[in-house]
């Protein structure tokens, strides 16, 4: 069951957040493609304005098509809201940026999403916000990374590209006994595989761009609030906590309790930042969540058949999924993933750089590009790509290697990937034949 | 704000503003689990449109310490201390579900602090199953779970929150299992004078029913209606949760009625 639904998930990924509205019955849910929305009248302007009421002013804030990609995706993670935004990495800014201040502190796990990373490494440190990177699953090193000004510790529930599952319950735990929340960007996973806040992570945040849609066709983030963090009790946040003076002084931990995050990152980010998600882009991550458990089974399915192939393959030199034994968060993985880690494997070929780029260069079904979680498989080398931005010793701490190739497992026969990878083997095996 | 009763420290949201108690007040009284938050959608209209609010959390719930009151009798008595402490000489009363039942024995022990009674998803009587009781004595979340599934209607299960991207179900879910739903589900069973007590009651009264109650149905709260004199309104196709599934509903509702009572 999840925390925040009666429903069943895949009753909540075609129903939730939306019944069919009174004017036309129309069953699909309607793209809302306006800016605005017309007041009733002034004090009902004025009343909205003041979040004396629920409503819409302005699609950057909330639209009525956004809401419903919003309240469903919020209960299929078991959170009390979530927020929709531009991207995967607005989502992860707009987070950060309404926890953090100049003068704060992050932990985060070293092998993450090289955006994230630069985001974290870069961005931020020049709005004076520093980050501790550290193996996340080492105990030790999260206590000893937590400082007095620490706002947040972050992960990912597999890491990219290195695919690390974190141990949700134990960073959790420590992070929540030091008064801090987890972050958890959840995107290899979707609700359908884990859900954290069901293992003590507190805000999970996604790329819906990837499996949530599927299609590959829009770009978009949320938010989850899972509404069991207790802002007041941890002392960190007084930006939750005290009088906040662009709306008369609200508190809005006092006034909305568990949604208090949400609140706040709609009253303030989206209305500061404005990274909203466009209604067209909701509507077309809406028809790709409907189909969400039945797409990951299948592409569950195609990544176990894909690694146990890939090992009888000689010029893979290795292979790496979570839910092999040989991934050192294997256990991890079978906890917390029961239906399977996921579609992202990683795999080396023999030639190294060079013969990445054969393998990459010959195949003619999969597509080479900087994307993940599309229904149809994909291929990076992110050496040279998503990760390049890294020194050596950084890319080493992400897991990640010159030789190797990054496959999201798409959800095609499986017969037809593995024909057009035996294409791109044969390929690196002749680059290390010759070198 | 911050006051005290009993020695121990209480609270009571004031919508955003600071209480004024030389302006019109209006009260708001939480139901069983609940505490200040499930008017969050009430109370900041009227802070901000000519009246003083006070949404206090009884003792043990959310903000206000001390252990639970145990008996709908004693949370009355503990209101008039609250009225006291805060200077409220007379306001208009707003209860929702035990809320309203701690309203009416308010309204007999101090009618002249009552201007006019509003009950929101209630009856004269509240009687519990002893297997929730048991529950809840187990842990509120499981008592919450029971409730929560209970008690929001149709729409709030399937449908589009009043607030954009917030699942009020979850937010419900949170708030009770972290207050002393138990002590509240018991105060209720016990409560069994209600019908007496609302034949007693001069104040103005109105009640906001749902259309699709099942902890206090319709019926029963339409019957109350009869017993009080009381005019009433019905917001179809919700259930008992009214303030936090059909804010909008509710507090055009309340608007009206406290308009019309002043």
């Amino acid at each position: 069951m999840s925390r925040s639904s009666y429903l069943k998930p895949d009753t909540i990924a075609l129903h939730s957040g939306y019944t069919p509205e009174s004017d036309h019955g129309s069953r699909a849910v309607p793209v809302y493609q306006t800016t605005s929305y017309v007041f009733e009248s002034v004090s009902d302007a004025s009343s909205l304005f003041n979040v004396e009421q629920g409503g819409h002013i302005y699609s950057r804030i909330t639209n009525p098509t956004v809401a419903v990609l919003e309240q469903r995706i919020a209960a299929l993670e078991g959170g009390v809201g979530a927020i929709c935004t531009a991207s995967g990495m607005s989502a992860l800014f707009t987070t950060f940026i309404t926890l953090c201040s100049a003068g704060d502190h992050i932990v985060s796990s070293a092998q993450i999403y090289g955006s994230t990373a630069t985001l974290l490494r870069h961005t931020l440190k020049r709005l004076n916000i520093g980050c501790s990177f550290i193996p996340i699953n080492d105990e030790q090193a999260l206590r000893d990374a937590i400082q007095p000004n620490t706002k947040l510790v972050f992960c990912e529930s597999i890491g990219n590209p290195g695919l690390e599952v974190a141990d949700l319950p134990q960073i959790s735990r420590i992070a929540n006994e030091m008064g801090l929340p987890v972050v958890v960007d959840a995107t290899f996973a979707t609700p359908s595989l884990c859900r954290p806040i069901d293992h003590g992570a507190n805000v999970v945040v996604h790329s819906v761009t990837k499996w949530m849609g599927g299609h590959g066709v829009a770009v978009g983030g949320v938010v989850v609030d899972g509404g069991q963090f207790d802002w007041s009790a941890s002392g960190r946040f007084p930006e939750l906590t005290e009088p906040y003076a662009p709306f008369h002084g609200i508190r809005f931990w006092e006034e909305y309790g568990p949604s208090a995050l949400a609140m706040k990152i709609r009253a303030e980010s989206m209305r500061d930042i404005g990274a909203a998600l466009s209604p067209h882009s909701a509507f077309l991550i809406l028809q790709g969540i409907e189909t969400l458990s039945l797409r990951m089974k299948q592409h569950v399915h195609n990544a176990k058949q894909m690694t146990d192939w890939l090992q009888t393959q000689e010029e893979a030199l290795w292979v790496n999924h979570p839910d092999m034994e040989s991934n050192p968060s294997h256990q991890i993985a079978a906890q917390l993933f029961p239906n399977g880690a996921g579609s992202m494997v990683c795999f080396g070929v023999a030639g190294g750089r060079a013969g990445g780029a054969a393998f990459i260069d010959a195949l003619q079904l999969a597509s080479n590009l900087a994307n993940v979680g599309d229904s149809r498989t994909l291929v990076l080398h992110p050496g040279s790509t998503t990760h390049s931005r890294l020194t050596p010793e950084d890319m080493i701490a992400a897991g990640i290697s010159e030789d190797m190739i990054r496959v999201s497992v798409g959800i095609e026969d499986i017969a037809d990937i593995k024909a057009d990878f035996a294409r791109g083997l044969r390929a690196a095996k002749r680059v290390a034949e010759a070198q | 704000m911050e006051f005290k009763v009993r020695d121990n420290k209480a609270y009571a949201a004031t919508g955003g503003k600071d209480y004024d108690n030389s302006l019109e007040t209006v009260v708001f009284l939480h139901g069983t689990g609940l505490d200040h938050r499930c008017w969050a959608l009430q109370t900041r209209w009227f802070a901000y449109n000519g009246y003083s609010v006070l949404a206090p959390d009884f003792p043990g719930h959310s903000l206000s310490e001390g252990n639970p009151l145990t008996s709908i009798e004693d949370m009355a008595n503990w209101l008039i201390e609250a009225l006291n402490a805060t200077g409220v000489k007379k306001a208009h009363i707003v209860g929702h579900s035990q809320g309203f039942l701690a309203a009416l024995e308010l309204a007999r022990q101090a009618p002249e602090r009552v201007a006019s009674l509003i009950g929101i998803g209630t009856a004269a009587a509240i009687p519990v199953n002893p297997a929730l009781i048991e529950a809840a004595h187990r842990s509120s979340s499981e008592a919450a779970n029971m409730l929560i599934q209970w008690g929001f209607g149709q729409k709030a299960h399937m449908g589009i929150s009043a607030v954009p991207g917030m699942q009020p179900i979850a937010i419900g879910r949170q708030i009770m299992s972290s207050n002393p739903v138990e002590a509240d589900l018991r105060a209720c069973a016990d409560y069994t004078s209600g019908e007496q007590v609302a034949a007693e009651i001069k104040a103005p009264s109105h009640l906001i029913l749902a259309g699709q109650d099942k902890l206090t149905p319709l019926k029963a709260g339409l019957a109350l209606a009869k017993q009080l004199n009381a005019n009433h309104t019905i917001i179809d196709g919700y259930g008992h949760m009214l303030p936090i599934e059909a804010p909008k509903q509710c507090l055009q509702a309340l608007r009206k009625i406290i308009a019309t009572s002043k």
